[in-house]
């Protein structure tokens, strides 16, 4: 706000123009060089970190192509030093191919016979169903082909919603049911492995024709008729197929719950079926020993017949170099010599445990010279590729990171500094640094602005140009480390240009905001100081007032609006605010001023932060004050430098005086019988004592009145001293006849002053009394208490002294007290007249006051001490 | 009889001084700066030394300060300088009195006499005495009710032998008029009283050589009265 402030930093600006010219023509500094180095080293390092971590990123994973597209996988931190096939990588990928081999083996199980699919093989479809929680006890099945299910499956269950009475539902079912019966103690029943999939059902079941109970007797017609009239609704499943057995579904049972069961089973058994045909396709496919590097083969004993599903045309091949694994539970062997432990295995059998009896043998195989382009192949490329250079791009990474961000440390504080001839150092701001500070936002600004543009334009090519094929080729890390080169060339150029414009302090300097709002507040401080009066009360007043009354119009016209009132509010709260400052500066001037007018003539009013008329007034202040600084620091000077004259000279007097003294003193001695000589000698005698008490007294005088001297002060009891005086001077009173009549009626009349210097009062009063009082008169002295009459309102003791004069007082009581000056102007009597001078400068200087009182011939005086 | 030095550099007042000091029966030598000063006392035994602060060559405070390497005869510094600080210093630096031009020359003699009394006095005295109180060159014989100030008797009447025991014997410590009232009267102090006051006043007239400059009997304006400690 302040317009002094604004016109030094317009200076300011200016003159670091002509610093940095200067220091362009100076050109070369030691610095400039090494910190030119410390650029390119960051330039180099940030190209370095970006592409380390970019290569670590994409070093660390591997995508392969896995089942159902592609897979990706990260490297193993403790893959570091090994080779692939003891890395965790491999023996992921081996584990999930063990599982899928097993799972695979479970599916070949259910379509194929004797390693062959099998679309004439014969489904019992209930059995089926129970695969994996084991036949019931008895039950009803259908037998269907293999392809018919699956064709029927694809083709879709046809349901038609019919009401049958029950005669004909009768009709339409068979009048028996067909129980297949499990039967437990058969030679071929094994607990274990009973199953659909682990044993031969034929073996042990055996199938029944059951009448049905539902059918009531025939004989009993009424009843028939009866019952036989009664309508049922049924869903019946359109027989696309015929059972293996030339049979349609509703064929098998007499009873319709039974046959709603059946066809239920028949289409579920179709769906497990076509959904593992369809994995069963896909798994031959992965599988298949052209296209894998996994060989397996598994084999089980069902009903004394070995069943083996395999990919290898010669299972008995094992390659010793190859990484394999062998389980065979019922023989208890494990064998392998990869890191996949027996645990997992089994683990992954048991969930396939309704597939696989006791007497499985799994072997599973990996060709370690991958013939075949598999996940394993790929995997193996990207890992060898990079796992042992992944450690080199983390250290470079960290290294060339670390290193930046030293060098964006030390170039933040160091960045353009360079020092003069004289050892001064500065910051050197370079031409674009020079640019107004919002010029070089916009820029920067319209820089991210133009990158943004340029990758949403590159949107669609970029993203068909990121692919992870190209992403994996050396020739992407050039670009993508020329990119980042840009960029942080970029970034470096507009930080450190940021960076320069703080450490010269003239960011904000160097700015047009700046340059505006100074413009801005001059006008209006300068159509402020110089309008007058009217200008600058009513104009602003009436400007507030008609703003508020506009806010307030907008703000209830038609409802209220919050935007107008809250303007008002703040603009309020501001103009509050300039009374505020306005006022307090005025208080601080007031202060200063009763500071001055107290005596404490140094002060200075702080004149920064204050404007218009508060400025004017705060520079006469000052500059009144200044002169009664001047003046009273003369005067002093001169007063001391009197009082060191007037005690010199009073030394050089001093001695001739002594000898005058001595020898009239010896004159005195001699007999001399002139009387008018022993006149003569008798006043010799007096003026020269005279002249000695004058010598002392004007020294005296001087060096009190000039401030020279040293008090020391302690608590004075005002009745003793005034008795200690009596008692001193009792007997001069008393060749005078002068009575002394003591009142004494203050509490206390304890006050602090210097022993010895109110003895020096008490003195010149008393001899004062002595040699101009009226003989035979009484001398009257009183205390009293003064209660608050002083400045700090602090109780005070009042001492009054009052005689009777011999002579008239012809003169004012203030000019008693000057120097030089007594009751008599013809200064005919003794005394040096400046007894009431220093009397009256002493009680001053112990903060009493001295007043004298003059009544025609009573002589008062009146002395007043701040009470203890 | 007491030789005594006399240095100043005006030769009237020297003169002076010879012409009162030889009434009182001394012996008196004569030097007109420091270094003669010191040059006589060298060949000569001196018994006092009555010495100008401000002379040519060698200043009188200088001059103090070498001859208190190796005498301790008494020294009165005469001087004209009078301020309180020019007195401490002079005694401070191992003067034994010190006399402001212009000086009265009765006061001057006075002073040497006393000073030499205590000088040639030192060590004779019967510390045995219980009833004996002594500050500086000021005895009270209490057994005797006698008062000597450097060995001359001093008369006093009751009340002031009694004032002055008091003050003596709490040498150092400062008594009000009403204290001194109560102890000496036995009675209530009824207060603005300045009884003691004259009684203080007629004491040191008797002890002191300059009653104005009292170097026994100090008055603490305002506060009381006391014996100084020497």
């Amino acid at each position: 706000m302040g317009d002094m402030e604004k016109d030094n930093n317009g200076n300011d600006t200016k003159d670091i123009g002509e610093q940095t010219k200067n220091t362009d023509r100076q050109g070369k500094n030691t610095g400039r060089g090494f910190r030119g180095f410390l650029h390119f080293l960051q330039h180099i390092s940030a190209v370095i970190a970006a592409v380390s971590v970019f290569s670590v990123i994409i070093g660390s994973t591997v995508v392969v192509s896995g089942m159902h597209g592609d897979e990706s996988y990260s490297f193993h931190k403790d893959d570091g030093e090994k080779i692939y096939e003891d890395s965790r990588l491999f023996h992921t990928l081996y584990e999930k191919a063990a599982a899928n081999v097993i799972r695979f083996g479970v599916i070949r199980s259910q379509l194929e016979t004797d390693g062959q699919f099998n679309g004439r093989k014969v489904i019992d479809v209930t059995a089926y169903n129970h695969r994996e929680d084991g036949l019931p006890r008895q039950y009803v099945t259908a037998r269907y082909y293999l392809e018919d299910l699956l064709k029927w499956q694809k083709y879709g269950f046809e349901y038609s919603s019919a009401q049958m009475t029950n005669g004909q539902l009768w009709e339409f079912l068979n009048d028996k049911t067909m129980l297949t019966t499990v039967d437990q103690n058969s030679q071929y029943y094994n607990t274990t492995d009973a199953g659909y999939l682990k044993s031969d059902i034929d073996s042990y079941t055996f199938v029944d024709d059951v009448s049905s109970n539902m059918l009531p007797p025939l004989d009993d017609g009424d009843y028939y008729d009866e019952v036989s009239q009664e309508i049922i609704d049924i869903k019946i499943l359109t027989n696309r197929y015929k059972t293996a057995d030339d049979l349609n579904i509703e064929d098998y049972t007499s009873d319709p719950s039974v046959y709603t069961e059946l066809c239920s089973n028949v289409q579920t058994a179709a769906e497990n079926l076509a959904y593992n045909y369809k994995e069963y396709l896909s798994y031959q496919e992965y599988y298949d020993q052209k296209n894998t590097n996994v060989r397996y083969y598994i084999e089980k004993t069902v009903n004394g017949k070995i069943e083996y599903y395999t990919n290898m045309q010669d299972p008995e091949e094992r390659p010793a170099d190859w990484k394999y694994l062998y389980y065979s539970p019922s023989e208890m062997i494990y064998e392998t010599n990869s890191l996949i432990e027996e645990e997992s295995i089994r683990k992954i059998v048991k969930e396939y445990d309704y597939a696989y009896p006791e007497n499985i043998k799994i072997w599973i195989g990996v060709d370690t010279s991958y013939p075949a382009n598999d996940a394993f192949l790929q995997a193996a490329i990207g890992f060898r590729h990079y796992q042992p250079y992944l450690w080199q791009w983390v250290v470079a990474a960290v290294v060339s990171a670390v290193l930046y961000l030293m060098i964006l440390i030390y170039l933040t504080f160091h960045t353009g500094k360079e020092t003069d001839e004289g050892g001064v150092s500065r910051v050197r701001l370079s031409s674009f640094d020079k640019v107004p500070t919002e010029g070089a936002l916009i820029l920067a600004g319209l820089t991210v602005v133009c990158i943004f543009l340029l990758l949403f334009v590159l949107g669609n090519y970029l993203e068909e140009f990121l692919t992870f094929e190209n992403v994996k080729e050396d020739w992407f890390k050039v670009v993508f480390g020329c990119s980042v080169l840009i960029l942080e060339m970029l970034f470096s150029f507009f930080f450190y240009s940021l960076v320069r414009r703080i450490r010269a302090g003239v960011l904000w300097k160097n700015s047009f905001l700046k340059r505006l709002v100074r413009k801005i507040s001059l006008l209006m401080w300068d159509v402020y100081d110089n309008g007058s009066i009217i200008v600058r009360t009513w104009i602003p007043y009436i400007l507030f007032l008609l703003f508020n009354f506009l806010a307030m119009v907008l703000g209830f016209a038609g409802g209220v609006k919050l935007l107008p009132i809250l303007f008002a509010f703040v603009v309020d709260l501001f103009v509050g605010g300039v009374f505020y400052l306005d006022i307090k500066e005025r208080q601080n001037i007031v202060n200063g001023i009763n500071r001055i007018a107290e005596g404490d003539f140094s002060h200075q009013i702080e004149q920064d932060n204050l404007h218009g008329d508060n400025l004017t007034l705060a520079k006469s202040v000052n500059s009144i004050g200044n002169g009664i600084k001047n003046a009273v620091e003369i005067s002093m000077k001169d007063e001391r430098m009197k009082a060191d004259l007037i005690t010199n000279v009073s030394h050089d007097i001093k001695t001739p005086l002594t000898s005058i003294i001595n020898y009239v003193d010896l004159i005195k001695r001699e007999e001399v019988d002139n009387e008018r000589v022993r006149g003569y000698i008798k006043v010799l005698d007096e003026k020269s004592q005279r002249l000695k008490q004058l010598t002392d007294d004007l020294v005296e005088a001087s060096k009190i009145s000039s401030g020279n001297i040293n008090l020391h002060f302690e608590k004075i009891n005002l009745t003793e001293l005034l008795n200690q005086t009596i008692g001193e001077f009792s007997e001069k009173f008393e060749q005078k006849s002068l009575t002394l009549v003591m009142n004494v009626n203050a509490t206390s009349a304890v006050i602090e002053a210097d022993s010895r210097s109110i003895w020096r009062v008490m003195e010149n009063l008393f001899n004062n009394i002595y040699k101009y009082a009226l003989e035979g008169t009484r001398v009257y002295i009183a205390i009293d208490d003064r209660a608050g009459e002083n400045i700090q309102n602090q109780r005070s003791v009042e001492v009054s002294i009052k005689n009777i004069s011999a002579m008239a007082l012809n003169c004012n009581p203030e000019e008693l007290t000057e120097r030089f000056i007594r009751g008599d102007e013809s200064r005919t009597t003794e005394g040096s007249g400046l007894g009431l001078s220093i009397a009256k400068n002493l009680i001053e200087a112990q903060h009493g006051t001295f007043e004298i009182q003059l009544d025609g011939d009573l002589f008062k005086v009146i002395l007043t001490f701040p009470a203890v | 009889m007491a030789n005594i030095l006399v240095c100043d550099d005006d030769k009237e007042i020297v003169d002076a001084i010879e012409i009162y000091l030889l009434q009182e029966g001394y012996q008196i030598f004569k030097a007109y700066d420091g270094e003669q000063a010191i040059r006589v006392l060298k060949e000569t035994t001196i018994h006092l030394l009555i010495m100008d602060v401000m002379m040519p060559r060698l200043d009188g405070i200088r001059a103090t300060l070498k001859i208190r390497e190796y005498s301790s005869i008494p020294i009165i510094i005469l001087s004209a300088k009078s301020e309180d600080s020019d007195k401490i210093l002079g005694l401070n630096i191992g003067a034994d009195d010190y006399v402001t031009k212009p000086f009265n020359p009765l006061e001057l003699v006075a002073r040497v006499k006393s000073n030499l009394r205590r000088y040639t006095m030192l060590g004779n005295l019967n510390t045995e005495n219980n009833a004996l109180f002594q500050v500086g060159g000021l005895c009270i014989d209490d057994d005797t009710k006698e008062v000597t100030v450097d060995g001359e008797r001093v008369k006093l009447t009751p009340i002031e032998y009694n004032i002055l025991l008091l003050l003596v014997k709490n040498c150092g410590r400062v008594f009000s008029i009403d204290q001194i009232y109560e102890s000496i009267w036995n009675d209530e102090a009824i207060g603005a009283d300045n009884t003691v006051a004259v009684h203080i006043r007629h004491i040191r007239e008797k002890i002191e050589i300059n009653p104005k400059e009292p170097r026994y009997l100090k008055v603490v304006w305002g506060v009381g009265y006391k014996v100084e400690k020497q």
